[in-house]
């Protein structure tokens, strides 16, 4: 589903971010991305949706090599991907129900889906009595449950999500995680970067872990160290 | 595909509420340039009436003094029939103290003091010529002969009336088209820094639009819109400007006494039509321009 052949990023002309990275994701797989801040782990992730270009490697999504996508086609990959932040980057002037809509919205799909499609992934979060809250009168953990549902509601292949309990504390990362394994469970990739132990020693699924950029262990079941 | 354009309007009239301030000086500014653009327009148009009424009749005046004797008088008369080929001797008129200064009663009618320093008496006669030939250089021969006659006192050309006023409308035109040229860049500028301003505020938007795959034209169309509308609305004020000012000045020159030539400086209602869609089409360009740089630089929010 992702596979990267020795990519390097460079930042600038010496900040090296990403050096000769290379992996193969398969389809349904978890992945735990692993390492200090500034190792690297955002960095791929910009990578994997075409925020950022290599400077030398290849990088390919669903058996299509997006560095060699022309820039109008972008929007559709990015179509088949979830995106799941620290700051979980809701719109704060939308409801949750308008912000989760909004994702469908803006790629100009019809009402009757939305009007459909919300409360179902709603439900799935454990949110469909708060659609009407703003951001700002939700829990931490509740946002990012808003955030998890916008990155899901447009059944994407691979769901992308940078520090997803980086604010959170550790009941609350726990049910986040819950929700992550069960959009797995339904066949969606998900790629996680972290510095949580405690997350990824609990969950035991393959993890890559870097050091300035460099790949130094790529383990199925690992733990953190 | 309907949801789309829904979208996209309730996104422009959402930001046009947001930046009223900024949106109503952009409107105000494309409004004022284009108006310049306008008034530009009606002047020139004004002037063309003015010189293409006169210059169907072309003709020189010959001024004899006041104090000129009746054989100088006959002889410039003489003189005058002398050249038939040239002037068209039926229609040659002697004005004598009297219809003169009937006729300079006409003439500086808005201008009483000019008037004050003329009396029948001392006011100089005037032989009007139509001539029949349409080649200015053999009338301004002529015209350098009978300036050296007894009792001539000076001889007007027409066609140097028609170079004051090309002169005049050329300058007019200048000025008011650099100005306006002027005026439009800054209208272009304001608008573009409304929309850059509205996709700063909305940089939030923007960047979760980008994430989840929104095309660039997606996210750009309401800005563009936005920017349309601003160049629009200002075509749109301009327009009722111009009009304001038209009507004003058509009802105003009608107080002008006949003769003067300022009463020819008006405009069909037609040409005023054709002047406000080339307005309204200015502003649209110019709101579509400022928006869409706007639109294409700051996308990488």
């Amino acid at each position: 589903m992702i596979r990267l052949e020795n990519v390097t990023k460079i930042y600038g002309t010496e900040t090296v971010a990403v050096r000769d990275a290379s992996f193969d994701i398969p389809k349904s797989q978890f992945v735990f991305l692993v390492g200090p801040s500034g190792s690297g782990k955002s960095t791929l992730l910009r990578l994997i949706n075409r925020q950022e270009q290599p400077e030398r490697g290849d990088v390919w999504v669903a058996g299509r090599n997006i560095n060699e996508m022309p820039a109008s086609r972008v929007p559709h990959l990015r179509r088949s991907m979830g995106n799941v932040f620290q700051d979980y980057k809701l719109l704060l002037n939308k409801t949750v129900f308008e912000n989760v809509a909004f994702a469908l919205e803006v790629i100009g799909k019809p009402r009757h889906v939305i009007s459909r499609q919300v409360p179902i992934v709603l439900d799935l979060v454990g949110l469909a009595d708060k659609q009407d809250r703003f951001p700002n009168q939700l829990s931490g953990g509740e946002q990012q449950r808003v955030s998890i549902a916008r990155a899901f509601v447009n059944r994407p292949l691979i769901l992308l999500a940078d520090e997803p309990t980086g604010n959170l504390d550790p009941t609350t990362s726990e049910g986040i995680m819950g929700l992550l394994d069960e959009i797995n469970q339904t066949g969606t990739t998900v790629v996680m970067a972290t510095h949580d132990h405690r997350v990824v020693n609990a969950m035991r699924r393959r993890v890559i872990q870097l050091d300035r950029g460099v790949i130094v262990r790529d383990q199925e079941r690992g733990v953190y160290e | 595909m309907f949801s789309r354009i829904a979208y996209a309007l309730r996104e422009t009239w959402e930001s046009f509420r947001r930046n009223l301030t900024l949106t109503a000086a952009a409107v105000l500014t494309s409004a004022v340039s284009l108006l310049l653009v306008g008034s530009t327009f009606l002047i020139q148009r004004a002037f063309e009436n003015l010189l293409v009424q006169w210059r169907g009749d072309v003709e020189m005046i010959v001024f004899v003094r006041s104090d000129a004797s009746a054989e100088q008088i006959a002889l410039v008369d003489q003189v005058l029939r002398a050249s038939p080929t040239i002037i068209d001797v039926d229609k040659l008129r002697y004005l004598n103290k009297t219809e003169s200064y009937e006729e300079a009663k006409r003439i500086f009618a808005g201008d009483p003091v000019t008037l004050g320093l003329l009396t029948p008496e001392t006011i100089p006669t005037q032989f009007k010529v139509v001539p029949l030939s349409d080649d200015p250089t053999l009338v301004r021969s002529l015209s350098d002969q009978y300036r050296t006659l007894p009792g001539v006192e000076a001889v007007a050309l027409a066609e140097d009336e028609f170079e004051v006023i090309s002169t005049l409308s050329n300058f007019i035109r200048v000025v008011t088209l650099i100005t306006s040229l002027v005026l439009l860049l800054v209208a272009v500028g304001l608008i573009w820094n409304t929309i850059r301003t509205a996709m700063f505020a909305r940089r939030r938007e923007i960047e979760v639009m980008k994430l989840v795959g929104a095309t660039n034209w997606f996210i750009r169309i309401p800005f563009m819109l936005e920017g349309l509308l601003q160049g629009l609305i200002g075509g749109v004020v301009s327009c009722g400007g111009l009009w304001v000012l038209n009507s004003a000045w058509t009802s105003g020159v009608t107080s002008f006494k006949p003769g003067t030539g300022i009463s020819s400086l008006v405009v069909p209602d037609s040409y005023l039509t054709s002047v406000m869609f080339i307005l309204l089409a200015i502003g649209a360009v110019v709101g579509a321009v400022g928006s869409a740089i706007a639109a294409t630089r700051f996308l990488d929010v």
